[in-house]
């Protein structure tokens, strides 16, 4: 695993991605960023402020699904409340996702785990998306007492895995050597 | 046992020294792994208690009664956080010494005291009667007490991410 991800690392050093990440350090957001003490932290609070809310909506919304949360409620009332809060959420760790880059961009684009933390996110987002759209369309009408098919749930439960190997690679960038 | 560690002046560096602070401290893995499951468990605790907060404050899912978004999240919140103490006590043990000199680690213990101190208030005197205001207008205990547990767990967060960069500062 770590010899994998250690191989990936140095093919990734032996890309364009190496001068671009460069390039990226003598930006004057990136300087801005470094220099000043307190930006990395403080996007990184942004961050963890933000996945917490799209999380915690992402959270309630499958839990309803699963049937272990939101008795009582229709899936149009559990989405109305917190889809918008995954996609405005997800749109603020964007942001401040990018303004931490900016600020480490060799750390991070010179980097196996970074990479595939896109690719989980990436694939979240596909994920979700089809996943709202079905809850959707299979409850509509049937009111409170709508139970999940067998795929919806696994569904549900892949969203939740794939948030937490998001986190999981977001903790680990800092660790392996790059 | 190991030898190389000085004998320990204090009850902190009792715990740093200990063979449970040591594995974790001399571990490749053991940090960061319990550094993770801090925060998957950390966002699980501030997203649910975001999703309450804001229904106390009316301005989030003010359809649905309160006391049924009490029931939808508050388990959860607790999960959440008993994994994040767990979590965090073990990563404390690593540093104790260290964890115990650094301002923003002592202010982040003095905030959940605070937090846990207000949540007790509001389960235990303004939700007396809930039922008066469970589908409407939430009271002002309610609404102060969303706001200041929102401002407590922001500035927990912002104390967490800062003892990370000052570690080498303080000691």
């Amino acid at each position: 695993m770590f010899d994998f991800l250690f191989a990936v690392t140095e093919w990734l050093r032996t890309t364009a991605l190496l001068d671009f990440a460069f390039w990226i350090t003598e930006t004057p957001l990136s300087l801005f960023m470094v220099e000043n003490f307190w930006m990395v932290p403080a996007a990184q609070v942004i961050h963890i402020l933000a996945i917490a809310a799209a999380f915690g909506a992402t959270l309630m919304l499958t839990l309803r699904t699963l049937g272990v949360s939101g008795a009582g409620s229709t899936i149009e009332e559990t989405s109305a409340r917190y889809v918008p809060w995954i996609w405005w959420g997800l749109l603020v760790i964007v942001i401040s996702g990018l303004l931490m880059l900016t600020a480490e961009p060799l750390r991070n684009m010179i980097n196996a785990v970074f990479w595939f933390k896109m690719i989980f996110l990436v694939v979240t987002i596909l994920i979700t998306l089809g996943f709202q759209k079905r809850i959707r369309a299979a409850a509509a009408g049937v009111g409170a007492t709508w139970v999940a098919g067998g795929g919806t749930k696994t569904a549900a439960i892949a969203i939740l895995v794939l948030w937490s190997l998001i986190m999981v690679c977001g903790r680990w960038i800092a660790y392996v050597p790059v | 046992m190991a030898s190389y560690y000085p004998e320990p002046t204090n009850i902190w560096e009792s715990i740093e020294y200990s063979s449970l602070g040591t594995s974790i401290a001399e571990s490749l893995w053991a940090f960061p792994t319990l550094e993770t499951i801090h925060v998957i468990a950390l966002v699980t605790v501030l997203g649910t208690i975001f999703v309450m907060d804001l229904r106390m404050l009316g301005v989030a899912s003010v359809g649905r009664a309160i006391s049924q978004i009490s029931t939808d999240t508050l388990k959860w919140t607790w999960i959440g956080f008993i994994v994040a103490a767990i979590t965090g006590t073990l990563l404390f043990t690593s540093k104790a010494s260290t964890y115990m000199v650094n301002p923003y680690f002592l202010v982040k213990m003095g905030l959940i005291v605070a937090a846990g101190l207000n949540m007790l208030y509001f389960h235990f005197v303004t939700w007396k009667n809930v039922d008066q205001w469970d589908l409407t207008d939430t009271p002002t205990a309610a609404k102060v007490a969303a706001v200041l547990s929102l401002s407590f767990w922001i500035v927990v967060v912002f104390c967490g991410r800062a003892i990370g960069f000052t570690l080498g500062i303080y000691y």
